[in-house]
């Protein structure tokens, strides 16, 4: 429990200094509990996500780091590798993979990675990882494009 | 899968690690994180069976559990009765060869006072997180495992306020958090020390993964639970400095019909140790793990 607090209150300062060096990922502390984070991060360019501002939580085990942040979307979003409903996020790092090597920020730079990459082979929306395996990738874009376009824009007027 | 599962509430996730139990007749919501949840249960549950430090038990215990096994095995073991009277055994889960020398490493410590011992694996110690930093890892992503693991070091010397007895030593082995912090700081030196001569490790990683020397570490060396091969022992043996003899109990035999014990000792590159002991004599490991198949725990010589 104090090694986590320990541990997050130094990634925490490192968010503020590094702040401007990753325009993509802005990284919020819960103000009242160091074990709740919230990103916000820009969907990357060149995919069906640009243009959109996807919501993640955080929530950090007291076994931090030796145990992986629990992460999941908040902004509804179409990939193969996010459960469509609950926003859970199958990536290997944040389960068996996970390293205390890894980072909040780093972790976010991962995911940013698996929308610009899907797996679809280890599908949690198995609509969207089948349209990939199909073969429709126009399918899949639009998809996608169309609910980056309703969740994750600001909406006008 | 509609409509059972609402938006996860943070505060579910303590209350669904408090039920490890879950629905099997709900397949479509059986998610990730209740396979972690499972996951972590099964390991609860090993835990208690074995701590992650055993007690020292007489090589008869061994014998013991292959009574009705092998013949070669229980050749193996009696011949293995002449060089050596104990083993300590430590829990199956995937860090068990880094345990063992953790435990194996700070005992002697303990009971030799081999300060000069000591001061070479410091001076080891600063030359890996210096290999980390120029690998470009943050130094706030490892630093609290390196203290760790040095303080742990400095308590086994005796004649400090924080000195330490054999007994503490074994309770802070089966510490969780102590524990499992000295092996990812294992985990840690031994990923610097294959990407920092990553040529070196290349053949031996494409012949066990076929990935990429990064990938390798990333996925096998530095996760908690990878089990470890010759790639991590070597890499561990060479950046600390510290020699480790593995004898293997397996079943193999060879056909001139006496049984004989392999064992294979990883020897720190050269350089290291002629340095510490100042001289060129043969360095002999003062950690023994036994191996067999699948799992590492530590031997006693007589």
């Amino acid at each position: 429990m104090q090694a986590s607090r320990a541990r997050l209150f130094k990634e925490y300062k490192e968010v503020q200094r590094e702040k401007m060096a990753d325009p993509d990922i802005q990284l919020v502390c819960d103000d009242s509990n160091i074990f709740k984070w919230t990103a916000l991060i820009k969907g990357p360019s060149e995919t069906p996500y640009e243009g959109g501002i996807f919501q993640l939580a955080f929530a950090v085990p007291e076994q931090y780091p030796l145990q992986p942040p629990q992460v999941r979307f908040l902004t509804k979003i179409f990939h193969p590798n996010v459960h469509f409903k609950t926003g859970e996020i199958c990536l290997d790092i944040l389960k068996n993979a996970w390293s205390p090597a890894w980072t909040l920020q780093s972790v976010c730079r991962a995911i940013i990675a698996l929308m610009a990459h899907p797996e679809p082979d280890s599908p949690l929306n198995c609509d969207s990882g089948n349209l990939l395996r199909s073969g429709d990738i126009r399918g899949y874009q639009s998809m996608a494009r169309m609910y980056t376009r309703l969740a994750a824009m600001p909406k006008k007027g | 899968m509609q409509n059972q599962e609402g938006p996860k509430a943070d505060g579910e996730f303590e209350a669904a690690a408090s039920t490890p139990t879950p629905e099997f007749d709900d397949w479509p919501n059986f998610g990730d994180d209740d396979i972690m949840q499972q996951q972590s249960a099964i390991r609860a549950e090993e835990a208690d069976k074995t701590p992650f430090v055993g007690d020292k038990e007489p090589l008869s215990s061994l014998a013991a559990e292959y009574k009705s096994g092998s013949p070669i095995l229980l050749e193996k073991i009696k011949v293995l009765g002449e060089k050596y009277d104990a083993i300590r055994r430590t829990r199956g889960d995937g860090n068990c060869f880094f345990r063992s020398f953790m435990f194996s490493y700070l005992e002697h410590i303990l009971e030799s006072q081999d300060r000069k011992e000591v001061d070479h694996v410091k001076v080891n110690v600063e030359q890996c997180r210096k290999t980390l930093q120029s690998l470009g890892y943050a130094d706030f992503t490892f630093e609290d495992f390196f203290a760790l693991f040095l303080e742990q070091l400095e308590s086994v010397l005796q004649g400090n306020e924080t000195s330490i007895s054999q007994d503490e030593l074994l309770l802070r082995s089966r510490d969780q958090s102590i524990s499992d912090y000295v092996v990812m700081f294992f985990r840690f030196v031994t990923s610097g020390e294959i990407r920092r001569r990553s040529e070196f490790f290349e053949p031996f990683i494409t012949g066990l993964t076929n990935t990429t020397v990064e990938q390798f570490c990333k996925s096998s060396v530095e996760p908690m639970g990878e089990e470890s091969d010759h790639v991590h022992i070597t890499a561990l043996s060479d950046a600390l400095g510290v020699p480790i003899r593995v004898v293997y109990l397996d079943r193999s035999s060879c056909d001139s019909g006496g049984v004989s014990v392999n064992h294979h000792d990883f020897i720190p590159a050269v350089g290291d140790v002629t340095n510490a002991s100042g001289s060129s004599e043969t360095v002999s490991p003062f950690i023994t793990l036994l191996y067999r198949p699948g799992h590492y725990d530590i031997l006693y010589p007589k």
